[in-house]
Parts: C-alpha cells; sequence; structure tokens
C-alpha cells in the first residue's frame, strides 16, 4: 500500500431498526439511543445512533483492506464529532497517510473519516495496521 | 444505591466481566452493524470482529457504572493485538484513569483490558456525563 492510496468506502444509511439490534448485541441501552421521549428532551432533540455502531464502519473498512493483518494488531484513535440520527447517511472513508517499515513489517497509518450526507464529520481519527514487507 | 460519580478516583476498578464470543452473540453483532465480511485464520477459525470485543466490554463498563441517561462518547482509542477466534471466553477490566469536571460536564476516562489467550484488546474511553448526575 503506497501513501494516498485510498481504501474501500464504506457506506450506510442507519435506521432506528439497527439501532436498537445495536443496543441488544452489545448491552448499552442508554435511553439517548433508544427512548424517543427522553431523546427529544435531551441536547439532540431525538435519538442518535451510538458512537461505536458509526465506528464499526471504520473497522470495517479497515478489515476490507487489510483482512486479518487489522484483527492482528490494528489500532485506532477516534473521536465522535457529531451525532448520527436515524434515517441518515454515512460514507466511510479513509487514505493511507504513511507506511514505514518496522521490525520486518511495514506499518500503515492512515486518516479515517466518517461523514454524514451533509458532510459533516461524524467521526475521524487515525488507524495503524503492520502487513508483511512486499 | 447509585454510583457517587464524583467518589470515584483514578485506579478503580469500575468493571470485571467474562465476555462471550460465542457465534450467536459475534452474529447479532455482525448484523446490527451490517458488516459482512467474515475472516477467517489459517487454521480456518472464524475470527470475531475486532469492534465486536470491544462494543460487548464497552456494553458491560456502561452497565456497571450505571451511566445515566444522556451520556456522550467524545473519543476511544483501541488496540487489537490478536485476533480471537469465534467461540473464545475473554476476561475485561476495566479501571477509571481520570475523573474530572468542567462547567455542566464531568468527563471520565476509562481503560479498558481485555484477555484469552493473552491481551486481546486494550482501549481508551473518553465519556461525558452530567456533572450533577
Amino acid at each position: 500500500m503506497q501513501t494516498d492510496t485510498a481504501l474501500p468506502t464504506v457506506r450506510r444509511t442507519i435506521t432506528q431498526e439497527q439501532i436498537v439490534r445495536y443496543a441488544e448485541a452489545s448491552g448499552d441501552h442508554n435511553p439517548i439511543h433508544i427512548d424517543e421521549e427522553f431523546a427529544a428532551a435531551s441536547q439532540f432533540g431525538g435519538r442518535i445512533a451510538h458512537g461505536m455502531l458509526i465506528a464499526a464502519s471504520i473497522s470495517e473498512m479497515m478489515t476490507a483492506a487489510f483482512k486479518i493483518d487489522w484483527l492482528n494488531g490494528g489500532t485506532m484513535k477516534l473521536r465522535f464529532r457529531a451525532p448520527v440520527f436515524p434515517g441518515e447517511s454515512i460514507e466511510t472513508t479513509g487514505v493511507v497517510k504513511s507506511t514505514r517499515e518496522v521490525g520486518g513489517r511495514r506499518e500503515v497509518t492512515c486518516t479515517v473519516d466518517v461523514r454524514k450526507e451533509d458532510g459533516e464529520a461524524a467521526i475521524n481519527g487515525q488507524a495503524v495496521v503492520t502487513t508483511a514487507l512486499k | 444505591m447509585p454510583v457517587n460519580y464524583a467518589k470515584l478516583g483514578p485506579g478503580d476498578e469500575i468493571s470485571k466481566r467474562t465476555l462471550i464470543l460465542d457465534e450467536e452473540s459475534v452474529k447479532r453483532y455482525a448484523e446490527a452493524v451490517a458488516d459482512s465480511n467474515i475472516v477467517y485464520d489459517d487454521k480456518g477459525r472464524w475470527m470475531v470482529p475486532p469492534m465486536a470485543i470491544a462494543a460487548l466490554s464497552l456494553g458491560g463498563v456502561i452497565n456497571d457504572l450505571e451511566i445515566p441517561g444522556g451520556t456522550v462518547h467524545a473519543s476511544q482509542e483501541l488496540v487489537f493485538p490478536r485476533a480471537v477466534p469465534v467461540g473464545s471466553a475473554l476476561g475485561c477490566t476495566a479501571k477509571l484513569i481520570q475523573n474530572s469536571t468542567r462547567g455542566e460536564w464531568r468527563f471520565m476516562v476509562v481503560d479498558i483490558r481485555v484477555t484469552g489467550d493473552g491481551e486481546v484488546m486494550s482501549g481508551k474511553s473518553t465519556i461525558m456525563l452530567p456533572a450533577d448526575a
């Protein structure tokens, strides 16, 4: 992988049904995600997706690009910038920022970004993976 | 008794759980996030999506800390040192490393370690909850 290589884009529309399923799968039943009345009275004005549900799209992108190498040593540093509301679509992208040889392997650093359809950043950050030297 | 967040300090252990990453729980997670990637190791074993480990470990912390509704996840760092085969039982321990207030919000930073055959995940979660919670 060379610098400026684009990773495979992930696109999703986030639904309330998916948010509920994520709550069940993860055990995170924070009412901000699932209670319409509670969420309406919150600073967000409505239910929002779990940040980690949205972040999962970054790991999905890294897995598609790097396969088991991502699972064996991948790292992420993410900031959650804006909430994603049910019905909104997201686009997750990544670009190789730099590569370097470390301990006989190649360390690949990527900037990663999740944007909503209006262009607002939902999550941004960095992901690092090591691969075989080729 | 409700958690007194003001009294929690760095080093306090706030969660200790066993996570079961069986086929059912991994499928449930993969369907919830709509991730169709399936990765096998060189022994042909189905490997757990790393964020499934993160999701379950964070879910346990949220429940054990009795996080109030309206808590916001501000940032997340994660390291996945080694892949985990589906069917694994993992140990998860979470400790508070920072607890401070700024204006209307309390900021808590939680260190999470998940072990199986060695450490399989480490993470640092920054959460914001109402300072008067």
